[in-house]
């Protein structure tokens, strides 16, 4: 089985699966629509609370993403069939989170840098405020995953809150992103910060999810 | 191992929980073989097909495999997804193109079915899509756990004959059924 053909059926599972994909996108729509009805709107004010929301918000919706994401191929048997096939486990993981990021994340990013032009009125922020999205809404889905696959018989709920943890440094650095594109310094420092972050676990942490996997199927 | 034998297992052992499953068990099978599992609920009938795939680590002893043995399992989960079309299903095994897809859907009756999404389908058709997978891959060795659940007696012939068609041409068979079969095959007993 190629890299393609396991690309297109974790395509066609999440496509089909609609709740699964716009169930988070509608939620993540629906919070940042919500926001400015909460607080007084002045311009000021909406601005200072945009990037908290936004962030924690992309947060929450990476973890609503990756619930049960493994639980589905893991009660049907299709893991246990993957596993007795010999193909990597690991690259399979790889594929399978690149894809939610893919139909995923990388809307939500781009809906972020759209509602970030209608709260600061300002296009260059937003052009700046989009790659960082993609990388932090890639680096939560690996680590809701790795959570999940932790917690896999035992429910999401318990994975989220051991992986809960993990992605606080991820949130320090965007606030100080935040800071960064809004005085227009070190922009770029902190960008390839999380992107360095995302290089290290973006093809570790699929070995170690996929190690883990095979513990629960044994 | 010997070259001729697909399989063999030496001394198997399983205990989960301090509870032993099964020890001690041992068996060869050559080319063109089958051996029937027999045992009580709960003997460790799946348990050891488990093992023999490699899904499972037993606890004791080893299995030895062929070098590069080309292997199917089905299991009591079908490895389907309820909310994909029969066609969607076999387009995730990467069969959609394969030459003896239409007559086999024909065979077992699930030509008309291909539309269908697989949650609308009864167990017994459902377990005949899973089935397919057996079918068409050009396996040395079938592991089968109570493939004859849930299918209609037509069906239930239809996979003796097939498995039957398997063996005759070289390939090794392992199952466990509680259901008798026809199959000629040596029996081993779990208690």
């Amino acid at each position: 089985m190629n890299i393609l053909l396991l690309l297109k059926n974790e395509a066609l599972k999440l496509v089909k699966k609609t709740r699964a994909w716009l169930g988070p996108i509608l939620i993540f729509i629906l919070i940042m629509v919500a926001f400015p009805l909460t607080i007084e709107l002045t311009s000021n004010n909406l601005s200072d609370a945009f990037y908290p929301v936004l962030f924690i918000s992309i947060l929450l919706v990476m973890m609503l993403a990756t619930e049960g994401i493994f639980l589905e191929d893991y009660e049907d048997g299709t893991l246990e069939l993957f596993l007795i096939s010999k193909k990597s486990l690991s690259q399979w993981v790889f594929l399978k989170i690149f894809m939610h990021w893919l139909l995923i994340g990388v809307p939500i990013s781009l809906l972020g840098a759209f509602f970030n032009l209608g709260a600061n009125n300002d296009l260059s922020s937003s052009l700046m405020i989009f790659p960082a999205l993609l990388i932090a809404t890639y680096i939560f889905l690996i680590l809701f995953c790795f959570g999940n696959s932790l917690s896999l018989t035992k429910g999401s709920a318990l994975g989220t809150l051991i992986t809960l943890p993990l992605t606080l440094p991820i949130l320090v650095i965007l606030g100080k992103l935040n800071t960064a594109i809004i005085f227009n310094i070190n922009y770029f420092e902190f960008l390839i910060l999380i992107f360095g972050v995302l290089s290290i676990i973006i093809f570790a942490f699929p070995a170690i999810i996929s190690r883990i996997i095979k513990t629960h199927l044994e | 191992m010997e070259s001729s034998y697909l399989i063999e297992a030496n001394n198997l052992a399983y205990k989960i929980n301090e509870v032993k499953l099964f020890t001690n068990f041992s068996f060869s099978l050559k080319a063109g073989e089958a051996l029937h599992i027999k045992g009580s609920n709960g003997s460790g009938k799946s348990t050891l097909i488990r093992i023999l795939c490699g899904i499972t680590p037993s606890s004791k002893g080893k299995v030895y495999k062929k070098d590069e043995l080309v292997f199917s399992y089905l299991g009591h989960k079908n490895a389907l997804k309820t909310y994909l079309s029969v066609r969607d299903n076999i387009s995730l095994l990467g069969l959609s193109d394969h030459e003896g897809l239409e007559s086999l859907l024909s065979l077992l009756d699930l030509s008309e079915k291909l539309d269908v999404i697989v949650a609308n389908l009864s167990f017994g058709q459902q377990k005949k899509v899973a089935l397919l997978r057996i079918f068409l891959t050009g396996a040395d060795l079938i592991l089968l756990d109570e493939p004859f659940v849930g299918l209609d007696s037509n069906s239930h012939d239809l996979l003796c004959k097939f498995l039957e068609k398997k063996l005759h041409a070289g390939s090794g068979l392992i199952y466990t059924s509680h259901i008798p079969t026809g199959i000629r095959s040596k029996d081993i007993t779990l208690d």
